[in-house]
């Protein structure tokens, strides 16, 4: 009589505690007649209990107080001003643009952006992409943004420049940091602008229909040697996770989605 | 709205060792750890609302930190850095070996941990040491549930190979599927 091929993975399942009961009681079954299962088990039940083994002096190590004080501190701060907590001291400031329109349309339910974003100061870049904005006003008006940023070169450059590489956009160097699906399984691509003089622009697009849309940009001040700092990729951090961002794709397989926006006709 | 007994800001102190831990071990490094643990904590706190009660809380902030973790690697590679973090992987208090010795002797598992590959060692660090259902690790790492069980029975092969947990009395040789 043949006995069930149980694979790697249901005896990890079984080893977990994941596995349905039937399955289980069939591969305790087996696993009177067969050394061998047990001890396929076995690795599986072994590999767990010796990884949290070794990594218990981990949790016994203390925390160092700076961090706890650090953390401390911003709990207090948020009891008793029940808003949200500023950006670490010394760290230079994002500025948020928000995107009015991306965001009615694409916001199933209330996203991390804006609590981040309301901790971040709202002034507003002037002249970056060859738009003005108000010092100090807000939402600017839906299409300011997304047409500067649109340009034919930027379109061209988000469906074919790999993750990792740069190229010159315009006056502006492109730089294509990632490109993964959003919830909704579009393709979306993170990149970073530069300007010769001024801020870094750290952005989002998906591709829609007929070209890409671009849904969130930060504009990070400073810094002409490019790279934003850090607080303005926490911002973009929280839009990733509200818009469940997977994580980047491989080379190959960016390159094969990248092909198929620009050739929607052969998919 | 927010339950009193399951507020962000009330549970973060206690957790800190275990967010310490995983991004230790997602890092290599304690400097690297701390400094992503303080980011996620503030980016808990400025997102408590979105924290839904009755959910898990370290499954949440877990996942808070490691998206913070993936954007800096992101960064990296794009700033075209080489350094490669698990070459100096601090996970066991030890010197780590240099490479051929390591080939000849069994590694400690705690270094066998952190020379896996990081999709491997991160959902090993979530369900085996954090004790995450496939479910909830599958929700802190944005994967399918079947990716996670795929990469953490590699994992854990992978880790019964260098650091030489056998699978009980070696009865026969089945190495199959083992990556060499």
């Amino acid at each position: 009589m043949t006995k069930a091929d149980f694979t790697d993975e249901t005896l990890m399942r079984y080893a977990d505690g994941e596995l349905d009961a039937a399955t289980a009681e069939a591969l305790e079954r087996d696993m009177e007649t067969d050394d061998d299962l047990v001890a396929r088990v076995a690795l599986f039940i072994e590999t767990r209990a010796a990884a949290k083994e070794a990594l218990r002096p981990l949790l016994d190590e203390p925390v160092p107080a700076e961090l706890t004080a650090s953390v401390e501190r911003m709990i207090a701060g948020k009891r008793a001003a029940g808003v949200a907590p500023q950006s670490g001291a010394g760290k230079p400031e994002a500025v948020v643009i928000p995107i009015a329109a991306a965001r009615e349309v694409r916001r199933p339910k209330p996203v991390w952006l804006l609590p981040v974003a309301a901790s971040l100061v709202a002034a507003l870049v002037g002249g970056f992409l060859g738009f003005r904005l108000e010092q100090g006003g807000d939402i600017p008006p839906r299409g300011d943004i997304i047409a500067g940023i649109d340009s034919p070169a930027l379109r061209q450059a988000l469906a074919s420049v790999p993750s990792g590489q740069e190229q010159q956009v315009d006056e502006h160097r492109f730089r294509a940091i990632a490109t993964f699906t959003d919830r909704r399984q579009e393709t979306c691509r993170e990149f970073e602008l530069d300007s010769e003089t001024r801020s870094t622009v750290i952005a989002v697009a998906c591709a829609a229909e007929g070209g890409w849309r671009v849904d969130f940009a930060v504009a990070a001040p400073g810094d002409s040697s490019g790279y934003a700092p850090a607080s303005s990729t926490e911002a973009l951090d929280a839009y990733l996770g509200a818009i469940e961002a997977a994580a980047p794709m491989a080379a190959a397989e960016e390159a094969a989605a990248l092909k198929a926006i620009r050739e929607p006709s052969k998919q | 709205m927010t339950d009193t007994t399951d507020r962000v800001e009330d549970r973060l102190i206690a957790f800190l060792p275990n967010l310490r831990r995983f991004a230790i071990s997602l890092s290599g490094s304690r400097d690297v750890a701390d400094d992503l643990v303080q980011a996620a904590c503030e980016r808990a706190l400025a997102s408590a609302d979105r924290f839904e009660p009755g959910t898990r809380f370290d499954a949440w902030m877990f996942r808070i930190l490691r998206n913070l973790w993936i954007d800096q690697i992101r960064r990296r590679k794009t700033a075209g850095v080489q350094e490669d973090i698990s070459d100096h992987h601090e996970l066991s208090t030890g010197t780590g070996e240099r490479e051929a010795e390591a080939r000849m002797t069994l590694k400690s598992v705690a270094e066998a941990i952190g020379e896996l590959a990081d999709e491997q060692r991160e959902v090993l660090l979530l369900v085996c040491v954090e004790e995450l259902s496939y479910r909830d690790a599958a929700e802190v790492l944005g994967i399918p549930i079947g990716t996670v069980m795929s990469r953490l029975a590699r994992a854990r092969k992978n880790l019964g190979v260098a650091a030489g947990i056998e699978a009980a009395p070696a009865r026969s040789d089945h190495s199959k599927g083992v990556r060499g």
